[in-house]
C-alpha cells in the first residue's frame, strides 16, 4: 500500500517531464489550428479581410455543390489506388529483392530509399524535365511520334505520369517497413517450407505474406493517408496541369483558399478531406487487423 | 478512472486553446478595429500629423519590412533597400521576398500579425484589401507618378498604391529575323492590321524559322492574351467595366461579341504558326526565351519583362521591339497598332497592422525607390522597363523596355486595366486553363466562350 501511494508522485512528475511538454506542442501546433480551421468554416473570410461574417453551412453547401470539388475529388480516388497498389507491389518485391541475400544488398536499400528523402517538390521538377524535355528528345531521335510530345500535356498521360512519380518516390519508403517484415519472418519455416518442395513463389505468398501481415497494414494505411494528402509532387510536376486536369484534393484546396481567396471554402474543403481520409484509413486498418485475427 | 481524469485535462486544455484562439481572434479583431479606427481618422487627419510622425520616425529607429512579389529581381532590391538605409539613417528594411505563391505568403504574414510595411502587390491584391491599405492621395510622392499611370491604383479618388514600372504586353520581335525576312529594315510600324501580321509570319517562315511563339502557360494566355480582349478595343474604361459587368450578370454573350471574336480571329492565325505548335502546352519560358533569342522563332507573344529572361543570352547589340496584338483587317481601327501597357504591380503601405512612424517610414521608401536617381537608374537598368515617374530622364537599358516608353512618348498605348477591379485576383488562374485546354485543341472557341461566360457569371 505504501509503495502504491509513494508512486503516485512520480508517475505525475514522469507526466510533467515527458509527456506534459508534448502535449502543449501538440494542442498548439495541431489542435488549436485544427478547431480554429473548423471555426473559418462557418464564415466568409478571404484570409486577408478584416471583416468576417458568419455563414453558417453555407461554405459545407457550396463544397458539396462544386462540381469542380466533386471531379477533383474523383481524380484523386483515381490516383489514391494506382499510387497505394504501384507503390506497395513495387515496395514489396524491393523488400524481397534486398532480403534475398544479394551483393551489396545495402547499397541497394539506401539507393532505392533516396527518393524519398530528395523531397516532393525538387523530385517533381526532376521528372517535369524528364518528362517535357528528356523523354521527348529520346522520342524525337529515335522517330517515335508517342514519345515526342511531353507526357505532361495530355491530361491522362499527365496523372499517369503523377502515379508513376509517386509510386517510385514511396515505393523505397514503404520497402523500409517491408524489410522490417521480412527479416522478422523466422528463417525455419521457410526452411521447412522449402524441404517441403514449396517454391519460391509459394513461399512468398504462403509463408512470408501472411507473416507481415502487420507490415502490409501500416504500409496501405501510410500510403493511403499520404495519396490522399498529396500535394508537393501535384504542384511541381504539373501544377494540377494540363488546364486543371490534375488537379488532386490537397492541391484544390490550396488554390481554393490562396488563388481564389476563398478560405472559408477552401478550410470547408479540407475539413471534408479530412474526414474522407479519416474514415478509409480506419476502415482499412479495421478491415486487415480482421483478417488477421481470422 | 485515469482514463476519464485524462479525458477531463485534454478537453480542458483544447477548450483553453479555442477560448485562446477566441481571445485572440477577439483580440486581433479589436486590433483591426482599431487600425481602422487609425487610418480613418488619418484619413481625416491634417499633414501636421503626418509630418510629426515623419520627424518621430527620421529622429527614432525604426524597422519596416518590405514585401515583393516581383520574382527575380532580389539583388537590385536588395542594393537599393542598402542605399535607401545609407541616406535615411534610422530606418531599417527588412526584405521579404514572395515564393511561388505571392498571396499565399503575404496572408501568412498578415495572419501572424507582421503585415509588411511596404507591399509590391498587382493592383486587384491592393483594391481587394484597400481597408488595409494607407491613403497615399496626398502624399508627396503621388505627384511625381504620371497621372495616366494612377488610374489602376485609385479606388473611388483615393489613392492606395504607387505603379512600379510600365510593362508593355504584346508581340516581342527579333529584329535580325525580321530584316531578313521582308529583306530590308523592318518597321513595325507597318504591320497595322491582322493580315499584315501573317505576311510577316509567313515570311519568316520562308527563311526556315516559326513566325511566332506562344508559351503555353496558364498567366501568358489567360491573363494577358484574354486580358487584351477586355481592352481599348471596346470603348473606354467605362464601356470595359460594363462589359465585364454585363458578362456577371449573364447579359452578354461572347459568341456574339464581335471584339473577343476577333481577338480569337488573331489567336487562331497566330497558333497556326506557333514555334510550339507541336506540343503546344510543353511551355517553358526559359526555353522561349533560348528559342527567340536564337532567332528560332521570329516573333513571341509575351511582354517586356521577357528582358529578364533575354538579357544574359542575347548577343550584344542584339535589337528587339513590341508590337500590338492586331484586332482585325481595318487598317484604320487605331487600337490596331496600340500597345497595352500594364501598371502591373505597385508598391502600398499597411496601415493595419504598422504603426504610424512605420506607416511614414515607409512612404518615404515609396518616394525613395520612386523619384530618387539613384533607384531610378538601378530600375531602368534591371528591371529594364519604361518608369512611369516623371523626373525619370534616365536610359533604359532593355530594347524592349525601350520600345514600350517609345510607345508611350507617342501616345500610342492603352491602360491595360483602366481600373484596379477590371478583372478579378482568379482570372489568370481560371481563364487560363481554358486558354491551355484551347490551344491544344482539346476544346473549340464555343466552349472556351461558355466556360468564360461561366466564370464571370459565378464572381459575385
Amino acid at each position: 500500500m505504501k509503495t502504491h501511494a509513494r508512486r503516485r508522485p512520480i508517475t505525475a512528475l514522469q507526466f510533467c517531464g515527458f509527456a506534459l511538454p508534448s502535449l502543449l506542442i501538440w494542442t498548439g501546433v495541431v489542435a488549436v489550428p485544427f478547431f480554429y480551421g473548423i471555426g473559418i468554416t462557418f464564415t466568409d473570410w478571404n484570409g486577408l479581410s478584416m471583416h468576417i461574417h458568419f455563414t453558417g453551412l453555407q461554405n459545407y453547401r457550396a463544397v458539396f455543390g462544386d462540381k469542380t470539388f466533386l471531379v477533383s475529388f474523383w481524380r484523386t480516388v483515381i490516383y489514391v489506388l494506382f499510387t497505394v497498389a504501384a507503390s506497395n507491389v513495387v515496395g514489396f518485391l524491393l523488400a524481397l529483392a534486398v532480403t534475398g541475400k544479394i551483393k551489396g544488398q545495402n547499397l541497394f536499400r539506401a539507393g532505392f530509399f533516396t527518393p524519398n528523402i530528395i523531397g516532393g517538390i525538387i523530385l517533381g521538377y526532376i521528372w517535369n524535365f524528364l518528362f517535357s524535355y528528356a523523354l521527348t528528345g529520346f522520342g524525337k531521335s529515335i522517330g517515335s511520334a508517342w514519345l515526342s510530345k511531353s507526357w505532361l500535356t495530355d491530361p491522362y498521360k499527365a496523372l499517369a505520369a503523377l502515379i508513376i512519380v509517386s509510386a517510385w518516390q514511396l515505393s523505397g519508403y514503404l520497402m523500409v517497413i517491408y524489410i522490417a517484415g521480412l527479416t522478422n519472418v523466422p528463417e525455419e519455416l521457410i526452411e521447412a517450407a522449402r524441404i517441403d518442395g514449396a517454391s519460391a513463389g509459394q513461399i512468398v505468398r504462403s509463408v512470408k505474406l501472411p507473416l507481415i501481415r502487420e507490415s502490409v497494414t501500416i504500409c496501405v494505411f501510410l500510403s493511403i493517408a499520404r495519396s490522399f494528402m498529396s500535394y508537393d509532387v501535384n504542384l511541381s510536376l504539373t501544377a494540377g496541369g494540363p488546364y486543371k486536369s490534375t488537379e488532386l484534393i490537397a492541391y484544390k484546396i490550396y488554390q481554393t483558399a490562396f488563388t481564389n481567396m476563398e478560405f472559408g471554402k477552401g478550410q470547408a474543403q479540407a475539413i471534408v478531406l479530412f474526414v474522407i481520409v479519416a474514415a478509409v484509413s480506419l476502415l482499412q486498418v479495421r478491415l486487415t487487423r480482421k483478417g488477421a485475427e481470422q | 478512472m485515469k482514463k476519464r481524469v485524462v479525458a477531463a485535462v485534454l478537453a480542458g486544455v483544447m477548450a483553453a486553446g479555442l477560448a485562446g484562439c477566441g481571445a485572440a481572434a477577439g483580440t486581433a479583431a479589436e486590433t483591426a478595429a482599431s487600425h481602422e479606427d487609425a487610418a480613418v481618422s488619418e484619413e481625416q487627419g491634417t499633414e501636421e500629423a503626418e509630418s510629426e510622425t515623419g520627424a518621430d520616425a527620421a529622429q527614432e529607429p525604426v524597422s519596416i519590412s518590405f514585401y515583393t512579389t516581383e520574382t527575380g529581381k532580389d539583388d537590385m532590391f536588395q542594393d537599393l533597400i542598402r542605399d535607401f538605409q545609407e541616406k535615411n539613417p534610422g530606418i531599417t528594411v527588412e526584405y521579404i521576398a514572395a515564393g511561388d505563391d505571392q498571396l499565399q505568403k503575404w496572408m501568412s504574414l498578415y495572419a501572424s500579425n507582421e503585415g509588411p510595411t511596404v507591399s509590391l502587390m498587382d493592383p486587384i491584391n491592393i483594391y481587394e484589401n484597400r481597408e488595409r491599405m494607407k491613403d497615399l492621395t496626398d502624399k508627396e510622392l503621388i505627384a511625381n507618378i504620371q497621372e495616366d499611370a494612377l488610374s489602376t491604383f485609385t479606388f473611388d479618388g483615393r489613392i492606395y498604391g504607387a505603379p512600379y514600372t510600365a510593362a508593355g504586353i504584346g508581340i516581342l520581335y527579333n529584329q535580325a529575323v525580321c530584316d531578313e525576312a521582308v529583306g530590308g529594315t523592318f518597321d513595325p510600324a507597318s504591320i497595322k492590321t491582322r493580315s499584315d501580321l501573317e505576311d510577316l509570319f509567313n515570311k519568316i517562315e520562308a527563311t526556315g524559322r516559326a513566325g511566332t511563339m506562344f508559351t503555353g502557360v496558364n498567366w501568358s494566355l489567360g491573363a494577358h492574351y484574354v486580358g487584351i480582349t477586355y481592352g481599348a478595343a471596346n470603348g473606354d474604361v467605362e464601356a470595359r467595366v460594363q462589359k465585364v459587368a454585363d458578362l456577371k450578370a449573364g447579359q452578354l454573350s461572347l459568341a456574339d461579341d464581335e471584339v473577343i471574336n476577333d481577338y480569337f480571329d488573331t489567336f487562331d492565325m497566330m497558333a497556326e504558326h506557333n514555334y510550339n505548335k507541336e506540343d503546344p502546352l510543353v511551355g517553358n519560358i526559359n526555353m522561349d526565351a533560348q528559342a527567340f533569342a536564337d532567332g528560332a522563332a521570329g516573333t513571341w507573344f509575351m511582354g517586356d519583362w521577357a528582358w529578364t529572361y533575354l538579357g544574359p543570352i542575347v548577343e550584344e547589340g542584339a535589337e528587339f521591339g513590341l508590337l500590338p496584338v492586331p484586332l482585325n483587317d481595318d487598317p484604320d481601327n487605331e487600337v490596331n497598332t496600340l500597345l497595352p501597357t500594364s501598371f502591373a504591380k505597385g508598391y502600398c503601405v499597411d496601415a493595419s497592422q504598422n504603426s504610424k512612424a512605420q506607416q511614414a517610414a515607409g512612404v518615404k521608401f515609396i518616394q525613395y525607390i520612386t523619384s530618387d536617381e539613384y533607384a531610378e537608374e538601378q530600375l531602368a537598368k534591371i528591371a529594364g522597363q519604361a518608369l512611369p515617374y516623371k523626373n525619370f530622364n534616365g536610359e533604359i537599358e532593355s530594347p524592349l523596355g525601350r520600345s514600350t516608353a517609345s510607345y508611350i512618348s507617342a501616345g500610342r498605348n492603352y491602360d491595360f486595366y483602366g481600373t484596379p477591379d477590371l478583372l478579378p485576383s482568379d482570372f489568370w488562374y481560371e481563364n487560363g486553363a481554358y486558354m491551355c485546354e484551347y490551344i491544344s485543341g482539346a476544346c473549340d472557341r464555343q466552349t472556351l466562350f461558355s466556360d468564360m461566360e461561366a466564370y464571370w457569371k459565378n464572381i459575385q
